[in-house]
């Protein structure tokens, strides 16, 4: 493999990884003498400041694939990739720390799963919870296989070296310090990725002529696709027509399917994102949480999306790719941009030893940030939702907070088994992430109705998740993307609409599922009898007094900070519109 | 409610950039003029770039230094188990937010 390599090297480079991998030991080591019971160890003693926690929650959400995936999708579809950030991303964060932080926090639940055990029922808990566990270990698998992947392509490192060494890294700092050390780390490695990436896009626009000559290039790309010029450097300008935009979706779709069911069903009740918010130490804080990670947030398109865009116009062409992105053969035995290769190449095109130290350690950085999320998502949802609950109830804190280390080194070895999986059969990966994308697009049709309508009972919840899925799945199963295969890619129970696009797709398959949980689940909760009003104080919200915000400034009240973060996106769509 | 005192996150930020900025942007020095910044447009990144990581990992540490000694002064009990102690990190966290 030695001579396939695409990058070399230096002692430096390695240096600087070197340093990095002791800082994050360093913190887990200094942290682990405060795990003292399971409430440190699973939700860091609810003791965080707001700033810390808030930036844990994007890091935690920044793993290798957002980053891969970002740049591939700024060199396939342009800028209007960032409608994944300003329209698939902040509002559900401004309304998950307005509206449904006071019933996470203030229920005391110690996870979103036991929220629904409060709200609801065990069932509907058990569901939530046995998805989500088996969610995150094989998220954690893909992304590992992905880094492994590309650590062997880029540097010729071994695939089994690679995946071993950082799991190795992410499961020594947690099992000392826990949440604590996992969200620690996630700061660290947020100020790594944001200080590895920005010297690349300010290179890759000093390479192109600046935004205008980026512009210029990509009209011709974009020409050259069959879309209109500025198709490419615009978000919404080309939003209206479906055959017009390289994403195949016109604005309802976009803003139905992205913009409210997947990105309300992902940021509101994802425990990787919300347990960081129940880690902080006030109500207020906690609510601030969504708000404060919203602001670097909207600024991240600039971060990962830019570099794909750069990649696809700046020259150096291998034979059959564009711009700096390599072809592949594709497993119908097409050639095929390999897009997800678009950020490694200009990291390697532009950055001299040393700084491409740095950028692959920010790398590194966002894959262990990543998977340290999933791991402590896990580890609490196994040890509370599931252990605690159906295993072995009533025993002591201590046997908790062993059970808890236990289920990290089980999470772990459970993602390298995965990612070895991947390795070996990439369809069923594929199909994996199909059947988690059936099963997260119906959740916010739960919350929403368990959190603001009081009559929801927990039949209704449960056969309208259930339903939702089964929605999702016959959706998918009568549809097919354009020029895709019957299978994987759907058509399997017959074919009565194809779509432009795949993501035109999976947003209608959103769509449904939400739509199909909403009607079940109020038609189940109207035929069966409610919980009486008594049971449901501070679970939903009609029963639940106001949060006051108790800060004296009126800048630092989450209303207000949702309103700044909401003023900033809009003015960032009209930027790019 | 020990945790955000025992260890200001700052400081191990703030060590982590300045080692990888002393490190970048020391080898930037020894390298200035060589051939590979063709790559990076003429631009002599590890330099200026180390530089730029090493201000920001003073400043935090600098920052997490002195938040630290507020808490623990020379003499007194733990910070975390006297009530000025609690109090002291109240206000801490709020002056987080602020950083």
């Amino acid at each position: 493999m030695d001579s396939l390599r695409m990058a070399h090297l230096a002692p430096i480079d390695y240096a600087i990884m070197a340093v990095y991998f002791a800082a994050v030991l360093v913190v887990g080591w200094l942290l682990r003498r405060l795990m003292r019971t399971s409430t440190d160890f699973f939700l860091s003693g609810r003791s965080l400041p707001p700033w810390v926690t808030g930036l844990a929650f994007i890091s935690a959400n920044l793993g290798a694939q957002e980053v891969l995936g970002m740049g591939a999708s700024g060199a396939k579809y342009g800028i209007a990739t960032s409608h994944f950030y300003w329209v698939g991303a902040i509002p559900a964060m401004v309304f998950v720390g307005l509206f449904m932080m006071p019933f996470y926090y203030g229920s005391r639940a110690r996870s979103v799963p036991e929220y629904l055990k409060l709200r609801f029922d065990e069932k509907t808990r058990t569901l939530n919870a046995v998805s989500f566990a088996v969610m995150t270990v094989f998220s954690s698998g893909i992304s590992m296989y992905a880094l492994g992947k590309l650590l062997n392509l880029l540097l010729g490192w071994s695939f089994d070296v690679s995946i071993f060494a950082s799991a190795l890294i992410v499961l020594a700092y947690v099992t000392l310090g826990g949440l604590t050390s996992a969200i620690y780390n996630e700061v660290l490695q947020f100020f790594l990725i944001v200080f590895g990436f920005l010297p690349l896009v300010y290179l890759g626009l000093k390479a192109v002529g600046g935004w205008s000559g980026l512009s210029t290039q990509l009209a011709a790309v974009s020409a050259a696709r069959g879309f209109p010029a500025d198709a490419y450097t615009h978000a919404w300008r080309t939003m209206g027509d479906a055959s017009q935009n390289p994403i195949g979706v016109e604005w309802f779709g976009l803003v139905m399917g992205l913009g409210f069911v997947l990105s309300f069903g992902y940021w509101c009740t994802d425990f990787l994102v919300v347990q960081r918010a129940m880690a902080a130490d006030s109500m207020t804080a906690a609510r601030r949480t969504p708000l404060i990670a919203a602001l670097p947030k909207m600024f991240f398109p600039f971060l990962v999306i830019l570099p794909g865009m750069i990649a696809l116009v700046l020259g150096g062409a291998h034979a059959g790719g564009q711009g700096l992105i390599p072809a592949k053969i594709d497993a119908s035995g097409h050639t095929v941009l390999d897009y997800d290769l678009a950020t490694p190449m200009l990291l390697i095109r532009l950055f001299p030893t040393g700084m491409l130290g740095l950028g692959l350690t920010a790398l590194l950085a966002s894959f262990m940030s990543g998977m340290a999320g999933n791991v402590t998502a896990f580890n609490t949802v196994w040890t509370y939702d599931i252990y605690q609950a159906h295993i072995r109830k009533g025993a002591s804190d201590a046997h908790y907070l062993w059970m808890g280390r236990v289920a990290t080194v089980a999470g772990i070895v459970l993602a390298i088994a995965a990612a070895y999986v991947a390795n070996a059969f990439n369809n069923i990966m594929d199909m994996l992430q199909l059947v988690f994308a059936f099963v997260n697009a119906p959740l916010f049709a739960t919350f929403f109705l368990g959190m603001f309508w009081r009559r929801s009972t927990g039949h209704g919840a449960f056969w309208g998740l259930l339903s939702g899925t089964l929605g999702a799945a016959v959706h998918h199963g009568l549809t097919l993307p354009a020029g895709g295969s019957i299978g994987i890619k759907g058509g399997y129970l017959g074919i009565l609409h194809t779509y432009p696009s795949e993501l035109a797709q999976t947003f209608w398959t959103a769509i449904t599922a939400w739509t199909t949980c909403m009607v079940v689940t109020i038609i189940v909760s109207l035929l069966t009898r409610p919980r009486p009003d008594e049971e449901l104080k501070g679970l939903v919200y009609a029963l639940t007094p106001r949060p006051r915000d108790t800060e004296r400034h009126f800048w630092q009240r989450p209303v207000t900070l949702g309103v700044i973060v909401l003023v900033m996106t809009l003015m960032l769509n009209f930027v790019f519109f | 409610m020990s945790q955000a005192s025992a260890l200001d996150l700052r400081l191990p930020i703030g060590g982590l950039f300045t080692a990888i900025g002393l490190l970048v942007g020391g080898y930037g020095l020894a390298t200035n003029g060589d051939a590979m910044y063709e790559r990076s447009l003429a631009v002599n990144i590890n330099l200026w770039w180390g530089l730029v990581m090493l201000v920001v990992g003073v400043i935090m540490l600098t920052m997490g230094w002195r938040a630290t000694r507020e808490h623990h002064p020379a003499s007194a009990l733990p910070a975390e188990s006297t009530p000025e102690g609690l109090e002291t990190e109240r206000r801490e966290h709020r002056k987080g937010l602020e950083h």
